[in-house]
């Protein structure tokens, strides 16, 4: 039995940044890929968008009304659409990236390599990235070859790599909170829960807040779907034009809207008992996506780096 | 001498818990050093704060001549850590993960892949690379354990009760890889509870009980110290006055208790003065038929430190 090969070098090298980056986030992509929540959410999406490419055809059939082509189909529905798909990924993606490695006991061989903290972290902040990245973009083409298929040729097709960077902008707003929340718990339960009263808290009150009150700016400035407004246009139910919502989730809808369209205004509304649909105030389209980015960012940003400092200045208990 | 791992002053509490109370160790290079104490001593925590997973209230330490502070990896470079019960990714398999252990330190692909075969080797897990650790053994985590932290050709290997969770046969095993790297001029430092382990491997020992270290050093010069008196038991061919008088005279004896041919002799040193007493015996014209030197138990001995403390 040799245990050493101590001719080779017996000095050490440093290893370089490079490996130990990638080593972290090879680590962590073997886990993403192989978690069963991700791969459930991952299925439901595409159950779901299978739907959403076949639902206008069955109705079509239910109702015998002619079945037309439509070249926006893809494009025109802006995105993964759905906050809640957007916060559903974030949540199976991250969840557990910290707490769990806490809770399991395998950050304890994990720490101690030779590795800094901050580069774990951040390994698998780009692993979650990689692994989201890979799942919209499959979503994306799934939905651009079913819609040429059903709908036939699609416009605006070379902008489906914008609406992926937008919804990848739009689920780390989600990814960063669940993040920290679970780098300052440590418990994967509690962070989910968290998350979830989190997501649910907004998007129940968002609504609301935005159709009944004249605070709905506040909205543009908490993550979600944030305020709704409508722009100009084709008549949509009571609204004297199409709606939109402003808030972080609606990054990629927006951004599509403006491509297409830039000089459009987005107007904000409020409904009054008896008195119908109150106009509060306008503003261009351009500032409210560009807000929504940066409101955005600096979720990201300030979410980020108290998971990471949580995470670096954490003692290991367990 | 050159020192692998010293505390001063060491201090770490759990609330109103002082695990580690003031622990001043000392572990030289090229030595297998156990560390010694009941459940509950403090091993377990001194070893975190020494590998960077807890931050001392109190002192100073050294590992490898470089103060451990904060968050340093390129200390860790020189160290090989098996927790104590250690638990991996249960989602990957067992070479997958010492391929990424290995990438950590550095080491190039092409060693990666002699360095593990040789590491699954020394641990008996070959054949059961390419299994998911969620399918493992606590006994074959166990083995994984040691397995990655010899990964790295470490100059300081750092086992937290390399043994516990492993069946007899195991034990055995785990215990001749230690004295084996040992060979090849590495610092082993390993935590045990228990003294026949640290008795059969370490060239030097400390113990340490509530948090404090109650004595360290070499193991026979321990082993010696806490075992106290010895005595010897001689049986002569005949009863002789002329011997009891001689013996009587010797500085290192303390007591004789005479049974007939029998001499049951309590020794004031720990030395083996076996030859000393044989000759002074045959000087006086005695004839030694029998002789057996009887330690107190060192399990006895090591208790009755612990209790004394
Ligand atoms: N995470 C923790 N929280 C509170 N107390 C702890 C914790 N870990 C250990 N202790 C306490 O600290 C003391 C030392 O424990 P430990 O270092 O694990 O001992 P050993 O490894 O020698 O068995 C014990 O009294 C133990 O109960
Ligand atoms: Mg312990």
């Amino acid at each position: 039995m040799v245990y050493t090969s101590r001719i080779s070098e017996k000095v050490s090298k440093k290893p370089k940044f490079s490996d130990r980056f990638l080593a972290v986030v090879k680590y962590e992509l073997l886990w993403n890929i192989r978690k069963k929540k991700f791969l459930g959410v991952l299925i439901a999406a595409f159950a779901f968008s299978t739907l959403s490419l076949l639902l206008p055809v069955i109705l079509s059939h239910a109702f015998g009304a002619p079945f037309e082509a439509n070249p926006n189909f893809v494009i025109g529905r802006g995105g993964i659409s759905s906050g809640f798909t957007l916060f559903l990924f974030a949540l199976v993606s991250v969840m557990n990236s910290i707490s769990g490695e806490f809770e399991s006991g395998t950050i304890i061989p994990l720490v101690t390599k030779p590795v800094s903290r901050s580069i774990i972290f951040f390994g698998k902040v780009f692993a979650s990235l990689l692994t989201i990245s890979a799942a919209y973009s499959l979503l994306y083409a799934y939905m651009a070859i079913g819609g040429t298929v059903i709908y036939g040729p699609q416009n605006n097709l070379h902008l489906m790599p914008l609406c992926i960077l937008g919804d990848l902008l739009s689920t780390f707003v989600w990814v960063s909170i669940v993040l920290a929340l679970g780098s300052l718990s440590k418990n994967t339960i509690l962070t989910a829960i968290s998350a979830i009263i989190v997501f649910l808290a907004i998007s129940i009150s968002a609504p609301i807040v935005s159709v009944f009150s004249e605070g709905a700016w506040i909205l543009n400035y908490v993550p979600g779907n944030g305020a709704s407004g409508y722009v100009k246009g084709a008549n949509q139910g009571m609204l004297p034009g199409t709606s939109v919502t402003t808030g972080t989730d609606s990054i990629t809808s927006n951004l599509v809207r403006y491509i297409l369209s830039p000089s459009e205004k987005v107007t904000y509304f409020k409904v009054e008992v008896g008195a119908g649909i109150k106009e509060l105030y306008s503003e261009p389209l351009s500032t409210v996506l560009s807000r929504s980015m940066l409101v955005a960012l600096a979720y990201i940003t300030i979410s980020t780096f108290t998971a990471w400092y949580a995470f670096k200045n954490a003692q290991v208990l367990e | 001498m050159d020192l692998a791992i010293e505390t001063t002053d060491l201090i770490k509490r759990y609330g109103s818990i002082v695990a580690v109370n003031h622990l001043n160790l000392k572990v030289e290079s090229n030595t297998i050093h156990g560390f010694l104490g009941p459940n509950g001593a403090g091993k377990t925590t001194t070893i975190k704060i020494l590998v960077g997973l807890l931050k001392p209230d109190g002192g100073r330490v050294t590992v490898l001549g470089e103060e451990v502070q904060g968050d340093n990896p390129d200390v860790r470079l020189k160290i090989g850590y098996m927790p104590e019960l250690p638990r991996f990714p249960k989602h990957l398999k067992g070479y997958e993960l010492l391929d990424i252990y290995g990438k950590m330190y550095g080491i190039s692909t092409q060693e990666r892949k002699i360095r593990i075969q040789r590491v699954l080797e020394i641990v008996g897990l070959k054949g059961r690379e390419r299994d998911f650790i969620g399918e493992y053994s606590k006994g074959m985590q166990q083995r994984l354990g040691i397995a990655q932290a010899l990964l790295s050709e470490p100059e300081l290997i750092i086992l937290d009760e390399p043994s516990l969770g492993l069946d007899p046969a195991g034990m055995v095993e785990v215990r001749g890889v230690i004295k084996e790297i040992a060979k090849e001029g590495v610092t082993v430092f390993l935590s045990s509870h228990l003294l026949y382990e640290v008795e059969q491997v370490c060239s030097h020992v400390s113990i340490i009980h509530r948090g404090a270290c109650l004595a360290s050093g070499r193991l026979e010069e321990i082993i010696a110290k806490i075992s106290g008196p010895v005595m010897l038991e001689v049986e002569l061919a005949e009863e002789s006055e002329d011997v009891f008088e001689v013996l009587k005279n010797l500085p290192f004896i303390s007591k004789i208790q005479r049974e007939n041919k029998t001499l049951i002799i309590k020794l004031e040193t720990t030395d083996d003065v076996r030859p000393q007493i044989s000759q002074a015996i045959t000087k006086a014209g005695g004839i030694i038929v029998y002789m057996n030197m009887k330690r107190r138990g060192l399990e006895e001995a090591f208790m009755r430190l612990i209790m004394k403390s």
